[in-house]
């Protein structure tokens, strides 16, 4: 029980780190990233291919995850343009479509060139005991780098004058912009800032277990349930829900059984529609 | 987007005052579709490969149709046509080989499950005022719900390795050529009820429904009903697709057969190419994408890719699709007068 609720939290941080990804670029540009899951195996196959290669760990994870960076940044600045001059449902609905046909492509590729290609980073060293419960290096290490990332973000976000930037935009396009704040601008950014968030993932979930294809979408899914109830475009939200689902997850596969926990945690993101469309900490969506 | 687009002259305002000449060219497009596909098994009943391949695509022809009276009569996103013709497929399997149903009632009860749920969704999408976006998430929530809950009741569904129904096997639907018939009947159906839909007063508030919510409402039109109705329409055409289907061939279903990837991708594409909205859209979207992945047999690795690309160059440059195109070049022509 006790190690479930720690596996739980563990699990529930990088959820959360995974949700926050896709809650910002929806919360901001309107655009429900489908292709999220995709982009953080991308990067961590962009790690495991520099390391085959002959890179140091180290060095390797910062470029995959800059990659993962890169490509969502490409995106906004070639694909989503075509989404930005669309207004309301009809700019949601393809940005929707557009995102989902690049999670094909993004999937696509990498069964036709790497179907076996895998990340596992390993991490030395003996099983520490934390609250009684033994954790491997490589979770307290993936669980420390998601922490640290989450409290990155949260000073960046109260802190910075781009990050209260970046939530002006979301609070009010039109406002942000007569403040001389630019929407293209803290979007472009934004979409850069998603995608190193999707690599962290993909870095930091390889640590405790191997990263590859059949990953994709389940990464994808659990995002999106992950920032369905925590509420689309909040950032907290995403964290707290992430933690929530995680312990959800750990405790419903500790009493009940692997198949039933998905459906739970969908039935969870369903509810949630349902029952308060805004999510947990959400406000209306824009 | 193109959901609200007019579908230009395949749509009549109103029949009232028409000749009975002029009623019934409104339904020549279904004939001509119907005798074209007739003439398909002449050169290839000797292949059952080929047969299979073309059955398919009057499978997905029906699917896209089906799905082209939610999607592109109404606008609501459902993103699980494959997860209700697979309850169609699965609950008339488990009802005739388990229950001991005979196989037509066992269809029946099977397409009315899939008629609840899919009415379900509608209607609660409704009742919440939920926008597309979010209806196409619960519905994808309920797709990867029905995956798992296949895989996970091994004992009913066979899990990973499928099912083999015996219920149906003394029928034609086992037989190559008659169950090409059988699909082919079964597209013609859902195409006449799709045209009657578009010439009745039902078919008068989708298009008003579709071009403007607000409007509509304002205008007397109750969208709810109207909502409601649709996702029930096009959801039991869904479970009775995939319930015949589940009799139909060898009399295999498994997880794959229904997957959102196989399924719902494919209908999305093929309706997006032909035209959403449009009466022979579908069918022109499933000809063409049956004859792509025929042809491009070779490089199946490849075809995630090639779907991928196609979708992301469809919905950027070319939003309206081939039949409305073609139905507006051919108004253009002289001596006929175009639309409006």
């Amino acid at each position: 029980m006790r190690s479930a609720l720690v596996d739980g939290v563990v699990l529930g941080l990088q959820y959360g780190l995974l949700g926050v990804g896709l809650t910002l670029i929806y919360g901001l540009a309107g655009v429900l990233n489908l292709a999220h899951g995709q982009i953080a195996v991308l990067g961590a196959i962009v790690v495991a291919l520099v390391v085959d290669a002959g890179a140091a760990a180290f060095p390797a994870a910062l470029l995959g995850i800059a990659a993962a960076g890169a490509f969502l940044l490409l995106l906004d600045l070639t694909l989503m343009r075509a989404v930005y001059r669309q207004e309301g449902e009809r700019r949601v609905l393809l940005g929707l479509l557009l995102m989902l046909g690049v999670a094909f492509v993004i999937d696509g590729f990498l069964v036709w060139r790497y179907p076996v290609e895998q990340l596992a980073l390993r991490v030395g060293g003996d099983a520490v005991p934390i609250l009684g419960v033994r954790m491997t290096r490589g979770s307290l290490l993936a669980s420390g780098i998601t922490v640290a990332a989450g409290l990155v973000l949260v000073v960046f976000f109260r802190y910075s004058s781009l990050g209260r930037g970046v939530r002006s935009v979301i609070q009010d396009e039109e406002g942000a912009r007569l403040c001389g704040v630019s929407p293209a601008a803290v979007r472009t950014f934004v979409f850069a800032m998603s995608g190193v968030l999707a690599g962290l993932v993909g870095v930091t979930r390889s640590m405790t277990s191997p990263i590859g294809v059949n990953n994709t979408i389940s990464f994808t899914i659990l995002a999106l349930i992950v920032a369905v109830v925590g509420g689309l475009g909040s950032v907290s939200g995403a964290f707290l829900a992430g933690v929530l689902l995680g312990v959800v997850d750990r405790l419903s596969s500790f009493y009940i059984g692997t198949y039933v926990t998905t459906i739970v945690l969908l039935l969870c993101a369903a509810v949630t529609i349902v029952a308060r469309p805004s999510g947990l900490l959400g406000r209306s969506p824009p | 987007m193109t959901v609200v687009e007019e579908s230009t002259a395949t749509t009549v305002a109103s029949p009232v005052g028409q000749s009975v000449g002029r009623r019934l060219l409104a339904y020549a497009p279904i004939l001509a579709v119907a005798a074209l596909a007739a003439l398909v098994p002449l050169r290839y009943s000797d292949s059952g490969s080929m047969m299979g391949v073309v059955t398919d695509g009057l499978l997905f022809a029906s699917y896209a149709v089906a799905f082209n009276i939610i999607f592109g009569s109404t606008g609501q996103l459902f993103l699980c046509v494959g997860a209700l013709a697979g309850l169609g497929g699965f609950a008339s399997a488990i009802f005739s080989d388990r229950v001991g149903l005979p196989m037509i009632p066992a269809i029946v009860v099977a397409t009315l499950c899939a008629a609840l749920i899919g009415g379900l969704l509608a209607w609660v999408s409704v009742k919440r005022a939920l926008e597309t976006i979010f209806i196409g998430i619960v519905t994808l929530t309920f797709s990867l719900s029905f995956d798992n809950l296949l895989l996970g009741r091994r004992d009913l569904t066979g899990g990973e390795t499928g099912l083999f129904i015996e219920s149906g096997g003394d029928t034609i639907l086992r037989e190559r050529v008659p169950a090409y018939y059988v699909f082919l009947g079964l597209l013609v159906v859902y195409l006449v009820i799709f045209r009657l839909l578009q010439r009745s007063r039902t078919g008068w508030a989708f298009r008003a429904l579709r071009d403007d919510k607000l409007a509509a409402e304002l205008a007397g039109v109750d969208v709810s009903r109207y909502r409601v109705f649709a996702g029930t329409l096009g959801s039991a055409m869904f479970g009775l697709t995939g319930a015949l289907y589940a009799h139909s061939g060898r009399g295999f279903i498994g997880p794959s057969t229904y997957a959102f990837g196989e399924v719902d991708v494919r209908v999305l594409v093929m309706l997006a190419f032909g035209g959403i909205g449009s009466l022979l859209g579908p069918v022109v979207g499933a000809a063409t994408f049956t004859w792509l992945d025929e042809f491009l047999i070779e490089y199946r690795e490849l075809r995630l890719l090639i779907y991928g690309v196609v979708i992301i160059v469809l919905f950027l440059g070319f939003r309206r699709g081939v039949v409305p195109v073609v139905v507006d070049l051919f108004h253009r022509l002289p001596n006929r007068q175009r639309p409006r």
